[in-house]
């Protein structure tokens, strides 16, 4: 699939690629080693947020050489006042109790820190020996929370991105690179 | 100088981009106040303020202030510039301006582009952004 195929009017948003698939692949691995070796003998839990980190973890867990535990959660989204109501909530929980265990946090895309501050704190309350966060962007150019990011793949540009897991609209999700995304005709 | 707090601070939003930013921060549990302090950035002789800057939010969890902006960048270099002076002027201070390419990235990002005409302003300065 390639950016602006006119054939695929789902895909005539997409701007131009701003991580290819190999060079995704490559970062990915160069994560998966560093993790392997910072846990090796440790038996982590590997958590992703559900769903924008789906894509990466499939591929980070496969490239790691050490035995690890996973799980995944969900919790709720910001967005138009008609569809948010409260306070962020969990979706979906974890299975693994984390009392006394080592824990790494995958994430798709970390900006405001927003997000990442809440899950953090709610996963610290439950007492992991130790808690990581490894993030496959980063825009630190848009944090508002200091947030600890211990294993980043990349910083990433302003521009809005899809693929890889990352959607507009809960499209694009499945392309294997990250693309720019034009909204309205611009690249917000 | 130092910063004061602002006697008056105003019971209502100016901006409707304010009330989304406090929407979102009240989501993810930030506890934020508005419009609470004034920064001067230069006086008369006789310390009368000929300037100032009252950021429009502050989290007193994270230590920090944020000043949002709707004007497109070339509109917005006043603001640019009273955020460097204060910068310079209150190094222990932090403070985050939020640009209009910021927020219109975080409104799509949070599926609220229908909203932008109402939150950012004109379409066809939407439409020419980026």
């Amino acid at each position: 699939m390639q950016p602006g195929d006119s054939a695929r009017p789902a895909l005539t948003q997409l701007g131009p690629v701003v991580f290819g698939e190999d060079q995704i692949r490559h970062r990915v691995a160069e994560l998966a080693a560093d993790l392997s070796t910072d846990y090796i003998d440790k038996n982590p839990v590997v958590i992703g947020v559900l769903t924008g980190t789906v894509m990466f973890m499939a591929d980070l867990l496969r490239m790691l050489t050490i035995p690890v535990e996973v799980d995944f959660m969900a919790i709720s989204r910001f967005g138009p006042p008609q569809q948010t109501h409260g306070a962020v909530r969990v979706l979906k929980d974890l299975e693994i109790p984390l009392g006394g265990r080592h824990a790494v946090l995958v994430e798709d895309l970390v900006d405001t820190g927003l997000t990442l501050s809440h899950i953090l704190g709610t996963l610290q309350a439950r007492g992991p020996a130790s808690l990581r966060v490894c993030a496959l962007l980063s825009r630190p150019q848009r944090r508002l929370i200091k947030v600890p990011l211990d294993y980043v793949g990349f910083d990433a540009p302003d521009d809005f991105l899809v693929g890889y897991g990352m959607h507009y609209r809960q499209q694009y999700r499945q392309l294997p690179y990250i693309a720019a995304c034009r909204v309205n005709g611009a690249v917000p | 100088m130092d910063a004061v707090e602002n006697p008056n601070p105003p019971k209502a939003f100016v901006h409707p981009v304010e009330a989304e930013r406090t929407r979102l921060l009240s989501f993810y549990g930030i506890v934020w106040e508005y419009e609470l302090r004034t920064f001067p950035l230069a006086t008369d002789e006789e310390g009368n303020v000929l300037e100032a800057i009252t950021p429009d939010f502050y989290l007193p969890g994270h230590g920090l202030f944020i000043e949002l902006t709707t004007l497109r960048h070339t509109l917005a270099r006043l603001k640019h510039r009273k955020i460097r002076r204060m910068r310079q002027l209150y190094p222990d201070v932090s403070i985050k301006l939020i640009d209009r390419k910021q927020m219109i990235a975080l409104l799509v990002k949070y599926g609220m582009e229908a909203d932008l005409p109402n939150i950012i302003g004109n379409p066809a300065d939407f439409d020419a952004a980026g």
